[in-house]
């Protein structure tokens, strides 16, 4: 375990390393130049050329890149062109918006895939249900996102589809306004906070469920067909208990895989998901930047996905081996 | 029925399982088979019962719907009446099948390696087997002759040898106190001296629990070893019943007598080729109302086509058997001594292989910090050449290093240390275990043979015709050409296997256990087609088993492998008339035969 943690953050810092080397190199390529934005588009030729000598921008790129990574080590993203402040404070304040949306998406796709796996199990030849999956499954995600909020919001007005929360003044502790309403005592905020979530968290998961859902009905059809399922029943033991005991454990490992994928996806996804229902984050914020070709706010906000998406899918590789404990970490 | 059971029980005393008229069909893709049909039997209280017939005659249907553990998206259908301890169980509620599972009826599988969930420790797959008594684990295990049975508790199965595991799986059973153990082949998947310790640990447990079992088996030396009583199954349906030793004497049934016949051990004829079965099943004509076995049978009369033969009692001995003219069955010894001697031999002076000083070390155990294991040795400076035209029997116990030292030979695993010298530019041809997934399942047989040829198209008649000449030279009928492995026989596949091997012929064939998986009567036949090719083709053979009559009945020489190193290499009957080493007697010993009478 040990060897194993050392292991993944060793790997994390190769991983930055190539995606700062990525980051730079597309920083020197796109043609949006990051003075000329600053500057303003109607600024005099000398006023740019002054500010891109002020922003180091010619220096031999060997320089530009070292002082590029000494930033990036002191947690210095540089300064977003549209905010004008340090694109770390930004992303301090709009990360703890995302988090809450992301992880309530993947609870939800998880339990969405475990609700699927079990109807396909139970009824068998539930051709309905595949169906449904196909459907939405096939459905892009900024067409759901928007059907969700024209239906349940628009038209129905039965769930909030915009923004976090009513409570426009309400500042937790930690920025995840669900456990910061339980925090502070004022459990109304919880519960607002959890209803304004419900459609973007609806419609990232939706996605992760069906990829989640088919991963696990697949290999759940395969584990119940092995001899020891048939050991299992050859003991009396009941069907739920052959189901939950013995197979779901021994199904976990390929919808896990499926699982850690899906995390990758979603944060693309958020990007729409965030746009559409006017949701405070990271993925708002990083499509504003790109508006206003924000190249230091996009890097910026790229580097903390990737980071995110080790730390998830460390995590999940730890819950596989929990799952089964022949893969050693 | 009822005068004949009572006839052929010694004890008067309840049965403790009754099964009359037992009528199974099976749905698969859509379309029904029945797989069991019209079967009556009995068993009384630890009595032992082997139940013995050819792959796909319904013998682990018949265990599994005793169960009722059918698998349920076949939809079974299920007709008769099963009474276990005064319980009818066909018709009966999940309820009533469930306490029987857990209190009545258990089994052990054929496949030790599947049966034990690999995420769950054996104490905790122990413990649900007997409701939760866990002072009793450690006993059962300690009772299967399982070393260190703390250590084994707390262990994973995949820590656990294939032995380990059926001991396991037994313990597992038997703590239920069961009063029916089914066993499926619970021996076809260890080496033989394994098997033989398996099959007294069984035999002495049953005989302290009180506990009868229902033995399904192909091996009918194994049956006679163990059973009171056999059953002869043939497609489903009974054609033979009887007490062990008479129908091993004088089997009245021609398929009982049949698989007598292509029985073989250490004593059987190998100058010519092994006795077989007639020709394979074909699924033809409507069963129905006909002997199943007339398509096959070497004694058939017209009527046997218009009329399902009865099970009546037989005139050979006490007990019963399906067939209108059982009179006339031969005698199955009288099959043994037919058929042409094979040719001479003619071994040439080249060497087609020659390993020497061959070493190979794998990386096993616990993982060091960064992930590397401690290299174990697997072979240790083995040296061994054959000649062309010989025959080399690798033999030895599962993790001899037999495999390793094959996949050395045929270059798919390089040598630690050593030389290996091959006469022969082209790539030696490898036969393995499972001929099955030894195919490409969306390729015809005529492709994947015709692949070995390279520059020449299938389309050509020229190749057509170079793989119909192998496919006919292995035996198999040409309109196979265009079939796919999925519509053929598990034998046609192994012809299938072959003649791919020998479309262009080798000069040396690697044989990995290439019958170990098969019934009597098949493995029979296989062990003749390979004396026959490499005598034709004047190969070079290695063959790896851990099955001693097959090696000195396909052999010019036998080699023991033990832990890696080569103990021992010698003319079969000399190996087996005076072993010299202790490992080849242990071997010998364990072999089971049909006089043995299981030591009762």
């Amino acid at each position: 375990m040990l060897a194993y943690l050392t292991k993944s953050i060793l790997g994390a810092i190769v991983v930055l390393l190539v995606m700062s080397f990525i980051v730079f190199g597309l920083q020197s390529i796109i043609p949006a130049d990051p003075a000329r934005a600053i500057a303003g588009p109607n600024a005099p030729r000398e006023t740019v050329e002054a500010m891109r000598e002020q922003l180091g921008l010619n220096d031999p790129a060997v320089v530009q890149y070292g002082r590029f990574l000494l930033r990036l080590a002191h947690a210095d993203l540089g300064t977003s062109v549209r905010t004008r402040q340090p694109v770390s404070d930004d992303i301090q304040q709009y990360l703890p918006a995302t988090l809450e949306l992301g992880l309530a998406a993947i609870a939800l796709g998880v339990a969405l895939a475990g609700v699927m796996a079990a109807l396909q199990f139970l009824i068998p030849g539930s051709g309905g249900i595949r169906l449904i999956m196909v459907g939405v499954g096939s459905t892009p995600i900024f067409l759901s996102a928007l059907l969700l909020a024209y239906f349940f919001w628009f038209r129905l007005d039965w769930l909030p589809g915009a923004g976090r929360l009513v409570y426009r003044d309400f500042a937790g502790p930690t920025g995840l306004n669900v456990i910061d309403g339980i925090l502070v005592g004022r459990p109304e905020v919880s519960v607002d906070a959890l209803l304004h979530m419900i459609l973007p968290a609806l419609a990232l998961a939706l996605p992760i469920g069906i990829a989640v859902g088919r991963s696990l009905n697949g290999a759940l059809h395969e584990v119940m067909r092995q001899t020891y399922i048939r050991t299992a029943r050859g003991k009396g033991l009941s069907e739920a208990k052959v189901l939950l005991r013995h197979g779901l454990r021994n199904a976990a490992t390929a919808p896990l895989s499926m699982l850690s994928l899906q995390v990758r996806l979603l944060f693309g996804n958020l990007l729409v998901v965030e746009r559409v229902f006017g949701w405070p984050g990271l993925g708002l914020y990083t499509v504003q930047a790109f508006a206003s070709a924000d190249l230091p706010a996009v890097l910026g906000v790229a580097i903390v996905f990737g980071i995110l998406y080790i730390l998830a899918n460390t995590l999940i590789e730890i819950v596989q081996s929990m799952a089964d404990s022949r893969i050693k970490l | 029925m009822a005068k004949l059971s009572h006839r052929m029980s010694e004890p008067v005393t309840e049965s403790l399982l009754t099964v009359k008229d037992l009528s199974v069909i099976l749905s698969r893709e859509g379309r029904p088979s029945r797989v069991l049909d019209g079967i009556s039997f009995d068993i009384f209280p630890t009595e032992i019962i082997a139940l013995v017939g050819e792959s796909g005659s319904g013998k682990t249907s018949i265990g599994l719907t005793l169960q009722g553990l059918l698998p349920r998206e076949y939809l079974p259908q299920i007709a008769g009446s099963i009474r276990l301890a005064g319980i009818e169980l066909v018709g009966a509620g999940r309820r009533t099948w469930r306490s029987a599972r857990r209190h009545l009826v258990r089994a052990i599988s054929q496949d030790p390696m599947g049966a034990l969930n690999p995420t769950m420790t054996i104490r905790r797959q122990m413990r649900e087997s007997n409701g939760g008594a866990e002072r009793s684990i450690e006993d059962w295990l300690n009772r299967t002759g399982l070393p260190d049975p703390d250590r084994i508790a707390d262990a994973l199965p995949h820590r656990l040898s294939g032995g380990q595991r059926q001991r396991v799986l037994i313990a597992m059973a038997m703590m239920a106190r069961p009063k029916l153990l089914i066993a499926d082949e619970p021996t076809t998947a260890l080496d033989v001296t394994m098997q033989a310790q398996i099959l007294d640990l069984l035999r002495d447990l049953a005989r302290d629990q009180q506990t009868a079992i229902l033995f399904v088996t192909h091996d009918l030396s194994v049956a006679a070893s163990l059973a009171d009583r056999i059953l002869v199954l043939y497609a489903g349906r009974i054609v033979e019943m009887g007490h062990i030793q008479d129908v091993a004497r004088n089997a009245a049934h021609p398929y009982s007598a049949g698989l007598l016949a292509a029985r073989f051990d250490l004593d059987s004829d190998r100058r010519r080729p092994l006795p077989t079965l007639p020709s394979e099943r074909t699924p033809s004509v409507d069963v129905g109302k006909a002997c199943a076995y007339a398509t096959r049978c070497p004694i058939a009369q017209p009527d046997c086509r218009a009329i399902r033969p009865p099970l009546e009692p037989a005139s050979v001995h006490d007990g019963a058997v399906a067939c209108l003219h059982h009179e006339q069955t031969p005698l199955h010894s009288a099959q043994r001594s037919d058929g042409k001697p094979w040719p001479a031999q003619a071994i040439q002076e080249t060497v087609a292989l020659r390993l020497s000083n061959v070493g190979k070390t794998y990386p096993t155990g616990t993982r060091s910090f960064w992930g590397r294991r401690q290299p174990q040795p697997v072979l240790r400076s083995v040296n061994l050449s054959i000649k062309l035209g010989e025959c080399v029997a690798l033999v030895g116990e599962s993790g001899a290093g037999k495999s390793t030292l094959l996949r050395i030979a045929a270059g798919l695993v390089a040598s630690d240390s050593g030389t290996v010298t091959r006469f022969d530019k082209l790539p030696p041809q490898v036969v393995f275990q499972d001929p099955v997934a030894a195919l490409t399942p969306w390729l015809t047989i005529g492709e994947q043979i015709g692949e070995r040829l390279r520059a020449i198209s299938l389309d050509s008649d020229y190749g057509r015709r170079r793989v119909g000449e192998a496919i006919k030279l292995v035996g198999l009928d040409p309109v196979l050409m265009d079939a796919l492995p999925a519509e053929m026989s598990v034998g046609q596949c192994q012809r299938a296997v072959l003649a791919r091997a020998i479309i262009v012929p080798p000069k040396l064939l690697l044989c990995d256990e290439p019958i170990s998986a098969m019934d009597v009567s098949l493995a029979a036949t296989t062990l003749n087609l390979l004396s026959d090719l490499r005598r034709r083709l004047e190969m070079a053979m290695l063959f790896v088993t851990h099955d001693l009559a097959a090696a000195r009945i396909i052999a010019d020489r036998i080699a023991v492998l033990k832990d890696g190193e080569l103990v021992e290499i010698a003319d079969p009957d000399a190996i087996i008339a005076a072993p010299q080493s202790a490992y080849t007697r242990s071997l010998i010993a364990a072999m089971p035969s049909l006089q043995a009478g299981g030591g009762r």
